[in-house]
């Protein structure tokens, strides 16, 4: 820990910026407007929309494909093929041909080239067990970077399957994945699909309009029932995560766990115990490995491999930092960042006012150091409640173990009162 | 709001000796104080261009057009929520979503990620209706997951019309880093009054650009029913808010228009501020042709510990202006507003700590506000906070309550006046400071003519530090405010120039 913030450090920056950015311009008003007019959608009109049914067809006739204009398949028929390299999105998950088996018959396995890996410190999702695999075409390699996500080659595809034993005292028993999350790097950039498992188990087809399991249940690992709405996310709700925002104001996507410090752990191929970057390596699929110096984030629940204050940051970092970062859109509303590179105390929101008006989250700082109960933080991690949990998706459930991580790096913070 | 402590705050602002450069627009121009819109078109089914007005020559910008683009309508009924879900997931730019008219059951927000995007219903229904009528379409997040909103939707040239958004889990309609944004004739409701739990804003376009909101109408928010943020040129006009913690707010927004709406029955009906710590600093508002009274909704957005600014505003606050400046008021309608009509505060009273307001070129100084031409009807300050003070959750309206009790007391002033100053700004305080340096004008304005004084220099600091002593010292905190008669110096001036740049 460094020495506690002290309130006028820095104050002589502050000023010097404030004296320069006080002055920026500002953009010019419009001209003379007696009557301010927003000018024209320039939409075609949608036809008129109070004359009842607008189309053909009961409203209610039976499966909903049956007649009404609706918007069908939206890639019925042959895609486009695109500029050369784009991966052509299927409707079903086996036509990528990444895996082969199925969940059903419990032989499903990614196929060879398709790399089964694991994150130090996993993003939590509701408890779920989370399956990794990063292909990247033949010939291709992905390029180191010490503290980034990894740049991986156009045709590179990650996927991610959601799972959940029926009984987490038995997690090897009874296994019901939910779905299958990709990345595909486009040539223009990322694209993020969900699919999801049928019943059957037999196949997962794409769903980019998401898909929420009302009331889902198990057992946790102290034998209570959860029950739960578990999300899969639409295809746009995958940007709330997977995003930043560039110098024009426009959001892409991007991956997150992909990084040289969640990757920097063994796992087990064919039987032996590598480390997962330099099989990457080995197998030309990485390129500029350096021989040392790799960063390594540490298993945020062992406490055997850091202080509390370097796990409570790679927590954060894995789990909040993607959208609390100066990149991305809640981070730039929110002046609360929260990525490892970070170190401005507050920024990390020690005696932070949140940036604009929350309600009802515990407190009137996102940090009130010593004293996790008053912290709002501390609070948005911990509370089920609707609107003012944190993340914004990919939760509904609390993870304890995490709440008590980061409640115990701030009470063993030097107490500030904040006020 | 935090002890406003003189001495620090002294200290704090004398550390601020910045080069006085002015961070306002170089060529604004001179407008038409007191536009005049045209009727709007009554709406015969067919829905309208958005150009309800004529004789107009100015056009926003336009950053994305659908002018030379293949246009595509897909229309969906009731029970094929699934099928629209999958559409709006890889929507084709310039398309039109048409919503038959009826009831639309989601378990998960509605999100918009495209450009040139048009949403269009059968029509809003009416204020209660949880379900779709013949003429109308509702679409109920009743029971969507947690933590989602109704509309989400971040696009350039994005159209939201005749539709009802019921029950979001938390925005009914959020628009975020969009441009060209049309947001007309929809319903933001939830079923229940007075719930802490129901979603915070109604219609909520933030960091967005040219946006309009008009003809709409939100109802039982738990924070604003209408809530435009940190957002550059807008028109919000003929919109109804009621029964909201805030029915209206422009917070952090620069050239916004707001004309013509309701905004009755809330805890506070139509308000201006700029809250510490966001980048855009606030200017240029004009507020005309408004109805704002009746706004004594007891406030349900405090009922647990919270850091929300509207959480501690007390109710019948008709409205309120706070780190705000270059606004002016012509053409509005106050009365029965039990705390106050016009409260104008400085962005002190809500975070004392000027170095917070860093990134808005410290916009904490309420200044060139002008209040005139107005009607104010009565019937307001008489009940401060429905007479329920809370010193720690409403900590403003606690201190008003107590200093008028003595008022109508010891010197028989029955009401607050028509507007409150807090006296801080330009902050400091100190002896030689102008009386209204602030340049807070007030003229011309009809008030009852039982009003003798109409605006009140209220000395917060002052009053807090007199009012919170142990014991209390009610004669001298009244002694440190100052009351001036309707028409009197010095709030007497003429406004402010340049006149205002409208969107």
């Amino acid at each position: 820990m460094r020495a506690p913030y002290t309130k006028h450090l820095g104050l002589a920056a502050v000023l010097l910026a404030a004296a320069v950015a006080a002055c920026s311009g500002d953009e010019d008003p419009p001209g003379n407007v007696p009557t301010p007019d927003a000018g024209n959608p320039s939409q075609e009109d949608a036809g008129t929309p109070d004359a009842g049914v607008p189309d053909a067809g009961p409203p209610d006739a039976g499966p909903p494909d049956a007649g009404p204009p609706d918007a069908g398949p939206p890639d019925a028929g042959t895609p486009d093929a695109g500029p050369p390299g784009t991966v052509v999105i299927p409707n079903k998950l086996s036509d990528l041909k990444l895996f082969t088996g199925t969940p059903a018959t419990g032989d499903f396995q990614p196929v060879a080239g398709n790399l089964p890996y694991e994150l130090t410190t996993p993003l939590f999702s509701d408890y779920s067990l989370k399956s990794r695999t990063l292909y990247v075409p033949d010939g291709k390699k992905a390029l180191y970077s010490q503290n980034d996500v990894l740049d991986l080659p156009v045709g590179t595809i990650i996927t991610k399957t959601f799972a959940y034993p029926a009984d987490f005292r038995e997690p090897d028993k009874n296994v019901r994945p939910l779905e299958t999350r990709i990345l595909v790097r486009q040539p223009s950039g990322w694209e993020a699909y969900p699919y999801v498992w049928n019943d059957a188990l037999t196949e997962a087809d794409k769903a980019v309009g998401g898909k929420v399991f009302k009331n889902f249940e198990f057992i946790d690992a102290e034998g209570v029932k959860k029950t739960f709405d578990y999300l899969v996310p639409q295809r746009n709700q995958c940007q709330k995560c997977h995003h930043e925002v560039d110098a024009q104001d426009n959001q892409y996507l991007v991956p997150i766990g992909v990084k040289a410090r969640y990757l920097n752990r063994e796992h087990v191929y064919d039987g032996q115990p590598v480390n997962q970057l330099q099989h990457l390596a080995a197998l030309g699929k990485l390129g500029g490995l350096p021989a040392t110096g790799v960063p390594r984030a540490p298993n945020a629940f062992d406490a055997t491999e850091a202080t509390v204050a370097e796990r409570a940051r790679t927590y954060l970092d894995i789990n909040c930092a993607h959208c609390h970062n100066p990149k991305a859109q809640p981070g730039i509303t929110s002046r609360l960042f929260l990525d490892i590179k970070t170190t401005d105390e507050f920024s990390l929101g020690y005696c932070k006012r949140p940036g604009s008006a929350g309600s009802g989250v515990g407190g009137e700082f996102d940090i009130v150091p010593g004293d996790h109960s008053t912290s709002i933080l501390w609070y948005r991690m911990n509370t089920e409640e609707s609107g003012k949990m944190m993340p914004e998706i990919g939760r509904a459930l609390r993870h304890d173990v995490g709440s008590q991580l980061i409640a115990d790096w701030i009470d063993a913070m030097p107490p500030q009162s904040c006020k | 709001m935090n002890r406003l402590s003189r001495a620090v705050l002294v200290a704090a602002l004398s550390l601020l000796a910045l080069p006085a450069c002015s961070d306002d627009d170089e060529d604004r121009q001179f407008a038409n104080p007191n536009p005049s819109p045209g009727q709007p078109a009554t709406d015969a089914g067919t829905p309208d261009s958005g150009t309800p007005d004529s004789g107009s020559g100015n056009v926003w910008p336009a950053e994305f057009s659908c002018t030379d683009a293949q246009r595509k309508t897909l229309t969906f009924n009731p029970g094929q929520e699934q099928d629209l879900q999958n559409a709006v997931n890889d929507l084709q730019p310039c398309t039109t979503v048409q919503l038959g008219a009826g009831t639309f059951k989601f378990d998960n927000a509605v999100t918009i990620r495209q450009d040139g995007i048009t949403i269009v219903g059968a029509g809003r229904g009416a204020q209660g209706e949880g379900t779709g009528g013949a003429a109308s379409t509702v679409l109920d997040f009743t029971n969507a997951a947690a933590n989602t909103n109704g509309l989400d939707v971040v696009g350039k040239l994005f159209t939201v019309k005749d539709v009802a958004l019921w029950n979001a889990k938390k925005d009914a309609l959020r628009v975020e880093n969009s441009s060209n944004v049309f947001i007309q004739r929809i319903r933001t409701e939830w079923a229940v009054e007075n719930d802490e739990n129901n979603g915070k804003y109604g219609i909520y376009p933030v960091k967005s650009r040219y946006v309009l909101i008009e003809d709409c109408e939100a109802y039982n928010a738990a924070d604003a029913g209408i809530y435009v943020g940190q957002t550059r040129y807008t028109i919000v006009r003929r919109n109804i808010a009621k029964k909201n913690v805030a029915g209206i707010e422009i917070e952090n927004t620069r050239f916004a228009y707001v004309e013509g709406n309701t905004a009755i029955d809330n805890t506070t009906g139509l308000v201006v501020f700029d809250l510490p710590g966001n980048p855009i600093k606030g200017t240029d508002i004009l507020i005309t042709k408004n109805t704002i009274t009746g706004n004594n909704r007891p406030n349900f957005a405090s009922v647990t510990a919270s850091s929300s600014t509207v959480s501690q505003v007390p109710a019948g606050t008709g409205t309120f202006i706070l780190a705000s400046r270059r606004v002016e008021f012509v053409g509005n309608t106050w009365g029965d507003n039990g705390s106050v009509d016009i409260a104008v505060l400085s962005g002190l009273a809500i975070e004392p700590n000027p170095l917070l307001w860093s990134a808005g070129f410290f916009n904490f100084n309420t200044g060139d506000v002008s209040i005139h031409d107005n009607t104010f009807l009565g019937g307001s300050g008489a009940n401060v906070d429905n007479g329920q003070p809370d010193l720690q959750r409403r900590p403003l309206g606690a201190l008003m309550f107590n200093l008028y009790a003595y008022g109508k007391a010891v010197h028989g002033v029955e009401r607050v006046e028509h507007v409150l100053w807090d006296g801080i700004d330009p902050a400091p305080r100190e002896e030689g400071r102008e009386p209204n340096a602030l340049n807070l004008c007030f003229y011309n304005n009809t008030v009852p003519a039982t009003t003798k004084q109409a605006v009140v220099d209220l000395d917060l600091q002052s009053v807090q530090t007199y009012l919170t002593a142990q014991p209390a010292n009610a004669p001298a905190a009244w002694a440190a405010t100052a009351r001036y008669d309707q028409g009197a110096e010095p709030f007497n001036c003429r406004g402010f120039a340049p006149a205002l740049a409208l969107p």
